[in-house]
């Protein structure tokens, strides 16, 4: 057990899913050709001039209520001055003054119990462009340049990379949820930042602050706090000191290496950006965009567990936001949910994973999956049955019964046609029989098969199993 | 015949009956500009571009008072296809790719724009003497200022080269050089005029205007260029209005204010006078006139310094060498790029504003300097929006003294904002604000007077200002010789 105490907080960017850039009518996409999505105004030319989209300010306001965020019913935006090849103006338009949202939190539940990662603020802003270095020269691409982004730190709450790691699976659920991002950490839609001090006590004052950049995945930065942890631990027990610094994560290391020494703090030379006027939050904006927050999975994972769907399926279900949406719709239906859960993350997503095709793109209503439940659960079909007329259930119109119909499965649901078929076969097999009763179970499982061979699989092999079971007593 | 001598009115009809075509004027509008080409008053010509649009407008109908008529641009106006420098050695290789909206709308009205005219770099200075390319010179007296920024586009006015100019006016750069030269100019309501296209000096003040002969040609320009434009989210959303409506109407009803601060003695007596005899003339026609003292206003040339030159620093910070304009040829490094090409591309007067305003915005001088200035500067518009309760519109001079030499000492820098110190408070207030001609000094130089209106209420200023044109019916043509004193 370390000596020390780790004080840690994150800062967040996440790429906001609009259709246009924040500053111009550019559009907002990912993996286009280089500098294809840019204009005038993203790169920075004489006599532009930004204008707000307001999906971005709809999508803030979402994503403060998401937070738990107190709103700021009137702000305005700053100019971040600093000379940066990636910077189109060599000024970053951002909120400095006027976060759209503050004192907010998100809630994790650590060692089973339930903690809030308070948020200091959020805040909007536009990304800057992507550079891409090739020997002496440097390479950029404007179609990052204004895409929106908003920044959401926390306080220095947390005390581990464990926490940081929860804290940000947590971020990326709810935002994903909300609509808000597609945060995705490889395509760098999501990026996080952390800052880590160490102190022997809490009734110290917090340590000299280390930033660490460019971490690449979220299992990553609990790796990189807990290195930078140790490294400060080695550090100030060997009596070396070290001053504010920021450094990156690398990969190949496994560990964090040093990029820069801040000297003094930054000089950013703030102010309110002249070129948009001060926005008013109304509740009219504010209620909008509540309306629009789909339901989160806190909620979802809730209702699951009272409706009786199994804990492991509640929550792939969860992992998967298509099916889970999916799945929301049926909720007010009466019917079998674990079945329902069952189906549609086993069977069904497996023709989905094959097919590259979303549960969306297929024809199976609600209605229809109600009715192939239904038949699930009073074992007209069986699941090998159901993998047989899978692709029709999910590519025709008609309903479940009809397809059965069709493709000539009748399951023997009468117990006493199968006592008549289990007793033929116990009566020709009686080496197993005898097996059976001499205690070795495997002779069971060659009765079974012999069973199914018989009815060409058109029985529940769960009642035949049931009922084998009682006939050989 | 010189027709671009004649009346807009008469231009037109000539047009319009096809007695002349637009090409003529265009050709005209060269001969003028090679005919005082001394006067230095352009940075960029549209010579080859302007002839082929009057040729193809031949065929159209003359659909707009506008219609056919040479036009000149300040070149911090971006114009596309068309060299765009600020008079600055770092853009001038700078071709845009896009047309500033003012542009879009005097194309629609079939407008030519015949050059850019010189001007002070980034239009800061007060004498057009921080051009790269040199500064324009008085039409009155080539030994003399045409003023600034907008020097050039005062200077094509004057010489009657042209008809209309556009200029611009962070703090005064419209209404000083017209008052300099003896024309027209007109700085509106900012807001009233998009801004996108103008190359940024001070984005909270900049504003494009009309610079004319006349007033009713001011007029007519302005209503061209007015709207909201999506593209600038600083534009202002106003009902379509004709602002020579007032034009020739009497001023019995008019209620005018005059600054002590503007009557002071930082104004040259000769001046001082000329603006009294004004008022007589306005008093004896009706008009009431009394003199008031505005809170602030003396305070406004600092207000001034804070905020132009932090949004400036901040503006120009994208002159880098790496998109656009001048580049430091076989950079060390990025750092190299970024010195090199400042230090080469921009001007002392530039560097001296961006180094002023970069440590005006610095840690805690933003609070102390910017914030505070922008805080006051709101009293300020309270203040004299709170003078057009009572009164329909505030006159007094434009300047403190009439245009100087060319080579009168550059080395103070507090003399050029000095020279501004009655013009920029409408700066800070966003009011509209014009500058007519009232007369001539005894060295023959013109003298101005500027009429400032409540927001948006620009026709009043042409009402006024129509008034004492008529009035005084100056003789206004350098080369026609003889003044009107």
């Amino acid at each position: 057990m370390s000596n020390y105490i780790a004080t840690v907080g994150v800062e967040v960017h996440v790429e906001l899913k609009t259709n246009t850039k924040i500053f111009s009518n550019s559009i907002n996409g990912y993996g286009e050709m280089a500098n294809s999505l840019t204009n005038v105004v993203d790169l920075g030319y004489p006599g532009t001039l930004p204008t707000l989209n307001e999906e971005v300010i709809n999508l803030a306001l979402k994503a403060a209520t998401i937070l738990n965020c107190k709103i700021r019913r009137e702000m305005h935006f700053d100019r971040k001055n600093y000379f940066y090849p990636d910077n189109p103006k060599n000024y970053q338009i951002t909120q400095a003054r006027t976060p759209i949202g503050y004192d907010g939190y998100v809630e994790i539940e650590i060692n089973g119990e339930k903690k809030k990662i308070y948020i200091e603020e959020m805040h909007i802003e536009e990304d800057t462009c992507k550079s891409a270095h090739r020997g002496t020269k440097t390479l950029l691409d404007f179609n990052r340049a204004g895409v929106p982004l908003i920044e959401i730190v926390t306080k220095p709450c947390m005390e581990s990379g464990e926490e940081a790691k929860l804290y940000l699976e947590k971020l990326r659920e709810i935002l994903f949820y909300g609509n808000i991002s597609d945060c995705k950490i490889e395509e760098g839609s999501m990026r996080a930042d952390a800052n880590v001090s160490i102190r022997k006590s809490k009734s110290d004052p917090f340590g000299i602050k280390v930033e660490i950049k460019n971490i690449g995945s979220i299992s990553n930065v609990a790796l990189s706090i807990e290195k930078e942890r140790l490294r400060q631990e080695k550090m100030i027990e060997a009596k070396e000191t070290f001053k504010p610094q920021t450094r990156r994560f690398d990969d190949k290391l496994g560990d964090t290496v040093l990029m820069r020494v801040k000297e003094t703090g930054n000089d950013y030379r703030y102010f309110p950006e002249p070129d948009i006027p001060f926005v008013i939050i109304t509740d009219e904006m504010i209620e909008n965009a509540k309306k629009t927050i789909p339901m989160l999975p806190d909620e979802r994972r809730k209702l699951y567990l009272e409706k009786g769907v199994s804990k492991i399926n509640t929550t792939k279900l969860i992992q998967n936001r298509v099916l889970s949406d999916y799945f929301n719709n049926l909720l007010n239906e009466f019917t079998n949910f674990q079945i329902a859960s069952n189906l549609l993350l086993g069977d069904i997503s497996g023709y989905l994973n094959k097919t590259e095709k979303t549960i969306n793109d297929t024809t199976l209503t609600k209605e229809r999956f109600i009715e192939l439940i239904n038949c699930i659960e009073d074992n007209t079909l069986t699941s090998k049955n159901l993998k047989e007329i899978l692709e029709s259930i999910l590519t025709s119109k008609k309903s479940i019964k009809e397809i059965i119909k069709e493709n000539n499965i009748e399951n023997i649901t009468d117990d006493s046609a199968i006592k008549e078929i289990i007793n033929k076969i116990i009566m020709n097999n009686p080496e197993s029989v005898n097996d059976y009763k001499n205690g070795h179970d495997r002779a069971i499982k060659f009765l079974m098969g012999q069973v199914m061979k018989e009815t060409k699989g058109q029985i529940d092999p769960k009642l035949a199993m049931e009922i084998l079971q009682n006939e050989l007593q | 015949m010189k027709y671009l001598n004649l009346k807009i009115e008469e231009i037109n009809k000539l047009l319009k009956e096809k007695k002349i075509t637009p090409t003529i004027l265009v050709e005209e509008a060269f001969e003028n500009i090679e005919n005082n080409k001394e006067l230095n008053a352009y940075i960029t010509l549209n010579k080859e571009e302007a002839l082929k649009q009057a040729k193809e407008l031949e065929n159209k109908e003359v659909d707009n008072i506008l219609f056919g008529l040479p036009i000149a641009l300040k070149d911090n106006i971006i114009t596309k296809g068309l060299r765009t420098t600020c008079a600055s050695h770092i853009l001038d290789n700078f071709i845009p790719i896009y047309n500033a909206t003012v542009v879009e709308k005097l194309k629609s009205k079939n407008m030519i724009i015949i050059g850019k005219t010189n001007m002070d770099e980034f239009a800061m200075g007060s004498s057009s003497r921080t051009s790269y390319f040199g500064a324009p010179r008085n039409p009155w007296n080539k030994e003399k200022i045409s003023g600034g920024s907008s020097g050039g586009s005062a200077t094509t006015i004057a010489a009657r080269d042209v008809l209309f100019a556009l200029g611009s006016d962070t703090g005064g750069s419209i209404r000083q050089p017209a008052s300099y030269t003896g024309i027209v100019g007109m700085k509106p309501t900012y807001g009233r005029v998009s801004r996108y296209g103008l190359v940024a000096f001070a984005s909270s003040l900049d504003q494009i205007g009309p610079m004319t002969r006349n007033v009713y040609e001011n007029a007519i320009l302005l209503n061209a260029i007015v709207g909201k434009d999506d593209k600038d989210l600083t534009s202002a959303k106003k009902e379509e209005e004709d602002f020579t409506r007032f034009i020739g109407k009497d001023i019995k009803v008019l209620k005018l204010a005059v600054p002590n601060f503007f009557m002071s003695d930082i104004v040259n007596i000769e001046i001082r006078n000329k603006v009294k005899d004004i008022i007589k003339v306005l008093e004896n026609n009706g008009a009431k006139v009394d003199y008031i003292d505005i809170k602030y206003i003396d305070k406004a040339m600092t207000l001034y310094q804070i905020i132009a030159m932090g949004e400036a620093s901040s503006n120009l910070a994208r002159f880098d060498g790496i998109r656009y304009g001048h580049s430091k040829e076989n950079p060390e490094n990025i750092e190299d790029v970024y010195y090199g090409t400042r230090a080469e591309g921009f001007g002392e007067e530039v560097k001296r504003r961006i180094m002023v305003g970069s440590y005006l915005l610095s840690g805690e001088n933003a609070k102390t300097y910017y914030n505070k200035a922008l805080s006051i500067r709101d009293d300020m518009r309270k203040e004299l929006t709170n003078i057009f309760k009572d009164y329909d519109l505030i006159i007094g001079p434009t300047t403190t003294t009439t245009a100087y030499n060319l080579d009168d000492p550059m080395d103070d820098p507090k003399k050029s904002f000095m020279d501004d110190v009655l013009v920029i408070p409408v700066n800070m207030a966003g009011l509209p604000g014009l500058n007519i001609p009232i007369g001539f000094d005894s060295k023959h130089m013109p003298i101005g007077m500027q009429i400032i209106a409540n927001a948006f209420e620009e026709a009043k200023i042409y009402h006024l200002a129509s008034f004492i044109e008529k009035e005084l019916n100056l003789k206004l043509d350098p080369k026609g010789g003889e003044h009107n004193e």
